[in-house]
């Protein structure tokens, strides 16, 4: 079984996250759709990386698998894993049994070489039970979405939805703001935390008028608006106490992108999936945003999953990037190689399409022909039929991704031709 | 869509063949679905009914939607030869009602739904496209005619215009098209503002053509999955009224039947109401079954797809 | 410069007046905003207010801005599809190689008879951004491409289905095509059928309304050369409307960004993309980085939120968020409203404000010691060094406090260079 912690591209950064031969088909009337079909790449901790490619290509499906946000049916998970580790971290409350001590040195270790001092196992995030998936949302992983407008709720205030997020996945450290329920009698501390924890009983309402307790809870409350406020403020948000009092459709597009992220961010999650966050957005806000992630992600060390179609943007802020063409890894890479010197026809294909300064006009180098369909797809590179560089072997044999120098892998066999013979071979039969 | 290959022999494809294809597309992806076929199945048997009711039953009176009376033969039970459903209190042959009533309802149902249908496209129409203060007027008569109940709407009208069959269908029709009307306009209202409605504009079409192909078919798939509902519920509605008394006694309808067989009920004489109420539950059921199926073939979410 | 040489090799400037196929003056848009149960008009959205600009002959003028900058308005009234509030679009109905000649209120669009209107609406087609919605679902290609030249009496029949199957082919489309259904194609076929129905009527001029917005980049780069060898074929003007600056830098002739309903700059492409003018232009150039450009030049962004378009900052409409705007660049009442509100415990204690003028008012609080506190807070630091030296006078008696402006400067379109403008007073220096 491999494992997570033999990372093959980039040995200086452990991986927190790993997708592995991922297959992801929906039903069709024409037969499954091939969405997603054997994806393979790393996240390393603390890293942000780009996942780009066109519409159709499987991007967002990847990034939502993560979160188990893949409606099945009509979509059915055919193959793969997606390793996850969590991060250490002292408040461990909300772990449910599946989140399991490191083998090696069972937790204890925080220098660990098997689990980067983390003292978790590998989790597949394909596999867990539904009660530790709702434990991962928003406290282990986090999304931002492309729209803000639909993914927040429209009646309820920006307050009231992020106080959800604390409450879901903070009330132990809530209850520390307040210093504790140590210092109050049973009942009371008993209904103060259920209070923190969203379990108040039909008791707690009658409990909740008496006047300790009712000072209490205004602690409680206070700390919750004074969490939110700094989560909205560590936005960027500038007066924090009124959006905390304001419904999604007072906010602009931007601001609500804002709140989305202070959401995502509330916990302090160990990786966030952030699908298409600029591209509802206007230029000038667009780069803010994205500068406002890539601050955040650096200050707190988080990992990033940023899918994209806008490549500059990716070049500016990712640290490695994934090309993606129907349902299948075509490159990996650091940024500034990829972009560079891109080694996959796809990935140069993409990058000359795009309009540059000093280029004359009617001659934009595009890639000929369509996406192919994915019902039942021939066997061979899936780029085969639009590559000006086809070869016999392309429509015969899939190209795996391979290692080309130690920050770039790609699946072509301009790269590297394919060994004699293996023409015969089932193609996932080769990895490892 | 896949990569056409140029070399390909041409289709043999003319407008025709592809609309019709559209059709059987659309027929298959209806019959697909089984609750729809069952529903399909019940309104051909009913359909056949009326078609074939003089073979079936045929008529021994001069105007054969009246009941034969047979004084001989009253209160038989099913079973009795030449009464397979047995006689009603009068002696009236209640499977000649069953065969014959089917008859009323087709008649109820598709002149209460064609002409409530049309006035309901026309004014919906009006108000969506002129819009201001005739909107304004059009749809304020129509809340009035919604806040009050269809049937209790329908009971009073029928009242006043005095009991008879004829004045059932008046009394239905002037009740039910305000629902049109404002789907109508809520789809117009829709539609009018799509991209290609601007792109005919731009092009230099006429209004009454750009309303003509480009709203009014896109705008009323809403109206026929209505109207199959709507088909069950009329006839619902209607025995309904005849039910309680707001159609001429004696004529071979369901609903009729159903209210004068009820005092045998009591007696143990259930045949008398129990056959036609069933048909008045089948044929119900029926539309509404193929009503949600096409509901669901003509959603534009998996239209096409 | 904008020398286009002739297919007989000649060489003409574009700069001759009776060049010009489409004028637009002073056009102006307001949609009211309607309120109660009376739906009174309460107030205006100022859409587009007071754009000018002309259109030559076989050139692609670009359009940029935000959402909100009123650049789609503009295109409806442009095609004809929107009546304007004020000002005029004007048309050469005249046709190719007519008589020189300015376009004068003969050729107001809205003044024209009906034939000449139907000729203007021949000549000016229109490609919308959503692919699918620009289509007719329940319509074939072949009516929905053909339509034009049913409607206009151009052809029908054998004669009209052949017209139809040659523009498919022009836009690289085919014969096997003409019986499907709009849904049966891809995004980039789809807005290639588009392009074919706007080419039927053989038209002059073409609003192109973002039309690859919706495009991945590889079938916007076809779509991008397909326009650009009809242009060159047809000799079809452009008028291109997006947000994408390096769409519009690769296809343009000239290019105008309009903030907020107004033009803060034109001129031909390649200078404005050079030597930008306006502050808010070089904003969007650095927000939007190329490719070829140094990943670690940090990307310029923009402070606060577009406001509000129904009342537009007065003076330079950009300056509430621009980083160098100056003392008279409009700086009134308003700016001291809009700082209030981002402080809530102030501006919930403002009672409120008695204007004389857009400069000069007296805002009333209920209690003095608030009035105080904006009054000190308008002297701090926290708002624009450039805002505090724009008063003239402020003054704080009891709750009320008195606020003058000085009168800022007249912020107008004016020469920057050959063919460029820019509104800006900075612009030049």
């Amino acid at each position: 079984m491999t494992s997570i912690e033999t990372p093959t591209e980039n040995p200086t950064r452990p991986a927190i996250a790993r997708v592995q031969g991922l297959k992801v088909h929906f039903a069709s009337k024409k037969g499954p759709v091939h969405a997603v079909d054997g994806v393979d790449f790393d996240i390393a901790d603390g890293e942000m990386l780009g996942l780009v490619g066109e519409t159709g290509c499987g991007k967002s499906v990847t990034g939502r698998a993560f979160l188990g946000l893949i409606p099945q049916p009509p979509a059915r998970i055919a193959g793969g894993r997606i390793l996850f580790r969590p991060r250490r971290r002292e408040d461990t409350s909300e772990d449910t049994p599946e989140f399991r001590p490191c083998p090696t040195c069972k937790g204890a270790d925080i220098v660990c070489a098997t689990c980067n001092g983390s003292g978790y196992d590998t989790l597949d995030l394909l596999a867990v039970k539904p009660r530790t998936m709702r434990a991962i949302r928003g406290r282990r992983i986090a999304m931002i979405f492309q729209d803000p407008g639909k993914a927040l709720n429209p009646i309820l205030t920006i307050g009231d939805q992020l106080a959800e997020v604390f409450l879901q996945h903070a009330s132990a450290d809530l209850l520390a703001d307040i210093g504790g329920t140590g210092d109050m009698g049973g009942l009371a501390a008993g209904a103060v935390g259920r209070a923190a924890r969203q379990e108040s009983g039909r008791l707690d309402g009658i409990l909740s008028r008496v006047p300790p307790v009712r000072g209490h809870l205004r602690r409680l409350r206070a700390a919750l608006e004074d969490r939110i406020a700094a989560a909205l403020a560590e936005t960027q948000i500038s007066n924090p106490r009124r959006v905390i009092r304001s419904y999604p459709h007072e906010l602009s597009g931007g601001m609500r992108q804002r709140v989305m992220i202070a959401q995502a961010l509330a916990c302090d999650p160990d990786l966030i999936i952030a699908d298409e966050p600029t591209t509802a957005l206007d230029v000038t806000i667009q780069a803010k945003i994205m500068e406002l992630i890539k601050m955040l992600q650096e200050k707190r060390k988080t990992s990033v999953l940023y899918i994209s179609h806008d490549l500059s943007l990716v070049r500016r802020t990712c640290d490695r990037v994934v090309v993606m063409y129907a349902g299948r890894v075509a490159e990996v890479g650091g940024v500034r190689e990829v972009f560079a010197a891109p080694r996959h026809p796809y990935t140069r294909g993409l990058l000359d399409a795009i309009p540059r300064s000093g280029e004359t006009r009617g001659v934009l180098a595009s890639i000929p022909g369509t996406v192919p369909e994915l019902v039942s797809p021939p066997p061979g590179c899936r780029f085969a039929d639009r590559c000006v560089h086809v070869m016999p072997e392309c429509t015969r044999v899939n190209p795996t991704l391979q290692p080309l120098t130690p920050d770039q892998s790609v699946s072509c066999f301009l790269a590297h031709p394919p060994a004699p013979g293996a023409a015969h071979k089932e193609p996932e039969l080769q990895e490892t | 869509m896949s990569v056409t290959d140029p070399n390909a022999a041409p289709m043999r494809e003319t407008a025709f063949s592809v609309r019709t294809r559209r059709w059987r597309e659309l027929s298959a992806t209806i019959l697909s679905n089984p609750t729809t076929v069952i529903g399909l199945v019940i309104i051909v048997a009913l359909l056949a009914m009326a078609v074939f009711a003089p073979w079936l039953a045929s008529p021994n009176t001069p105007d054969p939607y009246q009941m034969p009376r047979d004084w001989g033969a009253v209160r038989m039970p099913p079973g009795t030869p030449g009464h397979v459903l047995g006689t009603t209190n009068q002696g009236g042959d209640v499977f000649y009602g069953v065969v014959w009533g089917s008859r009323t309802s087709l008649q109820l149902s598709i002149v209460v739904v064609s002409v409530t249908v049309c006035i309901g496209i026309a004014i919906g129409s009006i108000a969506g496209l002129v819009g201001g203060w005739v909107d304004e007027a059009l749809m304020r008569i129509v809340d009035v005619f919604l806040s009050i109940p269809e049937l209790i709407f329908a009971l009073a009208v029928a009242a006043i215009l005095g009991p008879s069959f004829s004045n059932i269908i008046l009394s239905l029709c002037i009740v039910f098209w305000v629902k049109y009307a404002r789907i109508m306009r809520a789809q117009i209202i829709l539609v009018r503002q799509a991209d290609y409605v601007k792109a005919a504009t731009v092009i230099g079409d006429s209004k009454f053509n750009i309303f003509r192909r480009d709203i009014l078919p896109n705008a009323v798939t809403p109206i026929a999955v209505q109207a199959t509902l709507d088909m069950g519920n009329i006839v619902l509605v209607g025995a309904t009224l005849s039910f309680i008394g707001l159609s001429e006694s004696g004529i071979a309808e369901w609903g009729v039947l159903v209210s004068e067989g009820q005092a045998g009920i009591a007696s143990g004489r259930w045949w008398a109401s129990t056959f036609p109420g069933l048909m008045i539950f089948l044929w119900a059921l029926a539309f509404n079954l193929v009503g949600d199926g096409l509901r669901d073939a003509l959603d534009p979410r998996t239209e096409g797809r | 410069m904008n020398v286009k040489v002739d297919t007989d090799g000649t060489v003409a400037h574009q700069d001759d007046a009776g060049d010009v196929l489409l004028s637009v003056r002073n056009l102006r848009k307001y949609f009211p905003i309607k309120d109660g149960v009376l739906q009174n008009v309460v107030g205006h959205v100022k859409a587009v207010d007071g754009v000018s600009f002309d259109i030559r002959r076989g050139e692609t003028v670009g359009l940029v801005g935000e959402s909100g900058c009123g650049k789609s308005t503009l295109s409806g009234c442009v095609s004809g599809l929107t009546d304007p509030t004020g000002g005029s679009v004007h048309f050469n109905t005249r046709g190719r190689g007519s008589a020189h000649g300015p376009l004068d209120e003969g050729d107001r669009i809205d003044r024209m008879d009906r034939a000449t209107f139907a000729k203007y609406r021949r000549n000016v087609q229109m490609v919308f951004q959503d692919n699918f919605a620009s289509l007719n679902p329940r319509q074939l290609v072949v009516d929905i491409v053909g339509r034009p030249l049913r409607v206009h009496g151009i052809a029908s029949g054998t004669a009209l289905q052949e017209k139809v199957v040659e523009l498919l082919e022009q836009v690289g489309l085919g014969r096997q095509h003409l019986y499907r259904y709009p849904h049966q194609f891809s995004g980039g076929q789809r807005q290639r059928i588009s392009i074919a129905r706007a080419l039927a009527l053989d038209p002059e001029l073409i609003v192109l309304d973002e039309p690859t917005s919706a495009l991945d980049v590889s079938v916007q780069a076809q779509i991008l050369n397909l326009l650009n060898d009809l242009q060159a074929e047809r000799h079809l003007a452009y008028l291109f409307i997006t947000h994408d600056l390096s769409v519009v830098r690769h296809m343009a002739d000239r290019t105008i960004t309009m903030y907020l309903g107004k033009v803060v700059e034109e001129g031909p492409t390649q200078d404005l993309f050079e030597t930008p003018e306006h502050p808010y232009t070089k904003v969007l150039l650095a927000a939007k980085p190329d490719l070829d450009d140094d990943p670690d030049v940090p990307i310029q962004t923009l402070a606060g939120s577009i406001p509000d378009p129904a009342r537009p900052p007065s003076g330079c409409r950009f300056h509430t968020r621009c980083p160098v705007a100056t003392s008279t660049c409009g700086w009134e009442i308003d700016d001291i409203v809009r700082e209030l509100e981002t402080r809530e415990d102030l501006f919930d204690k403002l009672v409120g404000v008695d204007r004389k003028s857009d400069l000069e008012a007296t805002l009333t609080f209920s209690d003095s010691a608030a009035a105080h506190a904006v009054w000190e807070a308008i002297r701090s630091d926290s708002v624009p060094e450039t805002m505090r030296d724009a008063i003239e006078t402020l003054d704080v008696r009891d709750g009320a406090l008195m606020v003058r402006f000085a009168k800022p400067s007249a912020i107008e379109l004016r020469e920057v260079g050959t063919g460029h403008r820019a509104a800006c007073i900075l612009a030049g220096e």
